[in-house]
């Protein structure tokens, strides 16, 4: 019995040392499977996961290019800036280390509101680098650096900080940078780095790719409290390329000055006559300068504003691009002030707006060698052609005046072109007509953008009869091409279109595009097709304007033997002046408001024995070209050729 | 069966000294020893690259865990069975008093002397024990009856509640799951045990209320970890990372990023394999796991082999305890089970555990020198 039991017993056991061994084996297989699974097919997800853990990557930003001139002066650079960071972490006493700091440098207002709000918002954090300012110099660094011992939490590191030396007087063209904002999406970064800069206007947008560089990275270790036990650069940072662009500050500087002038006087703010005066007239928007400008009757002014550009006419390359009124660009390198900015975007004559490029005209009398060049290349007059001016033109029920009210008499086209005779480019207009004129005027450069290094330009208008069919669902009528044969009504044009046509008519063998970089179009630009004979005859007119007895720029020639300059005046009439008003006898420029005075333009090129450079100036709301920019255009020329 | 029969019938004691040394069950001490030094070696990782503060400790632990283990060894394996009731009493006995004089934020340690000892883990021994001499005496009179079990079943669930109220959920299941095995192993009969499921499942509201709320926590956050990645969830969060990316060969040894930037929880003690498993990769925990497989295939060969049921359950009884340690240390390192708190034995930072795995294989090893084997 007792044997039968326990053999019982023994077999029972036996069968359950068997099961129980088989779910052991269940048990570790499962285990061994869970290991296989994380370890062999999970492997890439959790060494990510891993990664993440253990490294955090900053960006280190490169050193920005510089914006070079054509004789290497800087436009835009680099300076060295000193901030101060705090290591941040719960443990310390943040108002106890400012206040040490504040007994030995100032920091602002702002900026101390902006790192206490940094902090609160970083309460999930364990410890961050917070930083107090950005802007330290050089003597509070060393002012700090003394005594170091009593706030071993905060330290120094090094910033750049963009400058521009030349300030107002290249703004436009340099452009400026600041924060990168999702508007800039075009630009293609990392988002959710808020301290970086990219290019916002100018040269510095357009080249921002360049001058920005490379990007490096910063590999950080940081344990699971935050803390950073090490840190390596893991990509290295590639500094951007210098920009060196046609400009010649000289030049510019110059031009600038002597721009914003016209016609008008310089006086000094201190001057006891004015004092009044200047206090009086709070909208003048110079007034923060220690100089004004007084007019020919004695008002106080602003400078004028208007674009002015200087173009060489073999490579197109610019030399002097002035857009005024202007801003200063390191205004955005600093914090931005309120009132500042919104002084700046306020200002009725928005100095934001790039004239140059960007700024449209209707080119007035400066059109008329395109009209003439239409006629000439279809054959529709020769030299010699005469029509009659006796200071109107009827068209139907409405009257075309000429500028000159007794009329021009009978006249061929270079005394046309010299006295700038509206009557005759008139019938020239209607006898062309206005789908030719536009091809030509096409062909001389205008109505298209440029690949100028500048993104935003204006396109301008060149009117035809498609155009306005498509605008405005309307038939051309013919009084529009005589108002477009004097470059009034729906054409529009740049400055630097204006420029480029020069640049055009004075090389006569090759269509110049503009440019802003040094030896960039190396001459590879396509053929002209205009006949050289017109084109020559053209230039003699043009000549003629400045040396003619009756030229409408006869009083402002440069007067040297050697060198001399051609160009066209052109006045733009920005009010219509009705029947009434003409009876009465026209009122004078200088005594209408500014907003209804005429626009001033002269395009030009000297010398004239062979052409160099093209010229276009551009005075808004300045009175007549010829006595408001053709003197401007004759004192640039002057120092362009040292004579 | 009859143990007194084992006396030894030489009077030479060298002689009997190397007939028992040459029964001596090398394999077993081998895998100990290889296992010890990866704790050594993996707590010296823990901290760094450093001896202190764990690995020189848990060195000497090791030393003086095995040479009592050897001692214990060549004790005839009848002391055992007269110290298994006094055991289990003490262990009760200093699992109540626990209660009052208890260290420690969880009260589970017992300070005697300067050294902290942990009740508890004695505890599965003594059931072990107590178990076995419980069958063994009763071997000859009914194992079929139902009634027979009534009192290995308190012998169960008494220490197994009371740690429990400690609380110390993971060694308070381990002790009952224990106890459940050796019953299954003696032959229960499959309506028992069906009945004892019964019991568990309807004693899991009792076991809900008696938990702590950090460990009802962690088993809501074992059964969906995305409740709480950054609190419970992050342990176990963690822990898959460091082991999922240790990969095949791992991330080489001391160079585990997870534990050594401190992202580890715990990697000295219940986490300890996650670390082996960063640094030595699939390879490295395959490896060990296949030596704890090992030493446990020795352990259950030997249950196989002798002859007497107690030293049959008690080898049984330690070779299923130290499957326990490694289920649900490992188990719950890879997410299969929730974070409970249970050490991995011989490898992880701590005295107790070391030494119950230590004195346990001890008896087993002397059960295997001095019992008689089957034929």
């Amino acid at each position: 019995m007792k044997n039968k039991s326990q053999k019982n017993l023994e077999n029972k056991i036996s069968k359950r040392f068997f099961l129980l061994s088989l779910l052991k084996g269940t048990v570790v297989g499962a285990i061994g499977w869970r290991f296989f699974d994380l370890q062999m097919i999970e492997n890439r997800k959790y060494e990510k996961l891993s990664d993440n853990n253990q490294f955090n990557f900053h960006m280190i930003s490169p050193e920005r290019g510089r914006i070079l001139d054509r004789k290497m002066r800087l436009l835009a650079g680099n300076m060295d800036g000193f901030s101060l960071v705090l290591k941040w972490n719960k443990n310390i006493n943040v108002d106890d280390i400012i206040k040490k700091i504040l007994k030995i440098v100032n920091i602002s207002q702002k900026d101390l509101n902006k790192f206490y709000e940094e902090i609160k918002s970083n309460k999930k954090e364990f410890s961050k680098e917070i930083l107090i300012t950005k802007k330290l110099s050089q003597k509070d660094v060393s002012k700090l650096a003394v005594r170091r011992i009593e706030f071993p939490e905060v330290s120094f590191s090094m910033t750049k900080k963009r400058v521009y030396p030349q300030g107002i007087i290249a703004g436009h063209i340099t452009g400026y940078i600041g924060p990168y904002s999702k508007k800039d999406s075009k630009i293609k970064i990392k988002p959710n780095v808020s301290w970086l800069e990219v290019g916002k206007a100018g040269l510095e947008q357009f080249f921002d790719n360049e001058l920005r560089g490379k990007y490096g990275r910063k590999r950080n270790e940081v344990t699971s409290k935050g803390h950073i036990i090490a840190s390596q650069i893991y990509e290295n940072t590639i500094p951007g390329s210098d920009i060196k662009t046609s400009l010649d500050m000289g030049l510019q500087a110059f031009a600038i000055e002597r721009f914003e002038r016209g016609n008008n006087t310089l006086v000094s703010i201190k001057n006891k006559n004015f004092k009044k005066q200047i206090k009086k007239t709070k909208d003048i928007n110079n007034i923060n300068k220690d100089y004004v400008y007084k007019d020919k009757k004695n008002r106080i002014v602003d400078a004028q504003s208007g674009s002015v550009i200087v173009m060489d006419i073999e490579n197109g390359e610019i030399l002097c691009s002035v857009s005024s009124p202007g801003y200063d660009p390191n205004i955005f390198s600093n914090e931005l002030e309120t009132n500042v900015w919104n002084s700046l975007k306020n200002n009725s004559r928005s100095p934001f707006l790039n004239r140059s490029m960007s700024g449209v005209y209707p080119p007035g009398s400066t059109i008329k060698m395109a009209v003439a060049l239409a006629a000439l290349e279809n054959g529709i007059i020769d030299y010699n052609t005469k029509f009659y001016c006796n200071g109107f033109k009827e068209l139907g029920s409405s009257t075309f005046h000429c500028w000159a009210k007794d009329g021009h008499g009978k006249l061929n086209l270079m005394e046309a072109i010299e006295q700038s005779c509206d009557v005759f480019f008139y019938e020239l207009g209607l006898k062309v007509g206005i789908d030719k004129i536009a091809l030509m005027m096409k062909k001389l450069g205008l109505g298209q953008f440029y690949d100028v290094e500048i993104n935003d330009k204006s396109k301008g208008v060149v009117p035809n009869i498609e155009w306005k069919l498509k605008r405005d669902g309307l038939q051309w009528s013919m009084g529009e091409t005589l108002n477009v044969s004097i470059g009034q009504g729906y054409l529009l044009t740049t400055p630097l279109q204006l420029t480029t046509m020069v640049s055009r008519i004075a090389n006569g063998k090759f269509s110049i595009t503009p440019t802003l970089m040094m030896n960039k179009n190396q001459n590879r630009f396509e053929p002209l097709n205009i006949n050289p004979q017109h084109l020559e005859f053209i230039k003699k007119s043009m000549e003629r304007v400045v040396k003619g007895i009756n030229g409408t720029a006869r009083n402002y020639r440069i007067g040297s033997n050697k060198i001399e300059m051609a160009g066209k005046t052109g006045t733009v009439q920005v009010v219509r002046i009705s029947e009434v008003e003409r009876e009465k006898g026209l009122i004078k420029n200088e005594d209408r408001p500014w907003k209804k005075r005429d626009h001033a333009l002269f395009v030009g090129y000297a010398p004239t024995s062979k052409p160099k450079y093209s010229i276009s100036v551009v005075v808004e709301h300045g009175g007549s070209g010829s006595s408001v920019a053709a003197p401007i255009a004759r004192d640039i020329f002057k120092y362009i050729f040292k004579v | 069966m009859n143990y007194k029969l084992n006396k030894p019938y030489e009077e030479n004691y060298g002689f009997i000294f190397f007939s028992k040394l040459s029964k001596l069950n090398f394999l077993i001490i081998v895998c100990i020893i290889l296992l010890g030094c990866v704790g050594v070696v993996s707590l010296y990782s823990a901290a760094g690259g450093y001896w202190d503060p764990w690995a020189k400790t848990h060195l000497i632990r090791l030393i003086f865990g095995i040479s009592l283990m050897l001692i214990l060894a060549f004790i005839p394996h009848d002391v055992f069975v007269r110290l298994s009731v006094i055991s289990f009493i003490i262990g009760i006995i200093s699992l109540i008093l626990i209660k009052f004089v208890g260290t420690g934020n969880v009260q589970r340690w017992i300070t005697l002397g300067g050294i902290n000892f942990q009740p508890s883990e004695a505890m599965k021994l003594a059931l072990i024990l107590i178990l076995a001499r419980y069958f063994d005496h009763i071997s000859r009179i009914e194992l079929d009856k139902l009634k027979t079990y009534v009192i290995p079943l308190f012998l169960i669930f008494l220490p197994g509640f009371l740690v429990i109220s400690q609380p110390d959920l993971g060694t308070g299941l381990t002790i009952i799951l224990l106890g459940l095995a050796i019953l299954f192993f003696v032959g229960i009969s499959i309506k028992f045990v069906v009945f004892c499921f019964i019991l568990l499942s309807s004693s899991i509201p009792f076991i809900w209320n008696q938990l702590y709320d950090y460990q009802k926590e962690r088993i809501l956050v074992f059964l969906n970890p995305e409740i709480d990645s950054l609190g419970s969830g992050y342990q176990i969060i963690q822990s898959k990372i460091a082991i999922g990316s240790g990969g095949f060969f791992g991330k080489g040894y001391l160079l585990g990023s997870q534990s050594r930037l401190n992202y580890l929880p715990e990697k000295h003690t219940d986490f300890i394999f996650t670390l082996i498993s960063e640094e030595l990769g699939f390879i490295g925990s395959i490896s060990i796991i296949s030596i704890f497989c090992i030493l446990i295939i020795s352990v259950m060969k030997i249950s196989f082999k002798v002859q007497s049921l107690f030293s049959k359950i008690v080898t049984f009884g330690i070779g299923f305890l130290l499957f326990l340690y490694l289920s649900l240390n490992i188990g719950m390192v890879c997410g299969l089970l929730p974070v409970v708190g249970a050490p991995l034995p011989l490898i992880s930072y701590g005295g107790t555990s070391l030494l119950t795995v230590l004195i346990g294989l001890g008896i087993v090893l002397s059960i295997n020198i001095h019992d008689k084997e089957v034929l």
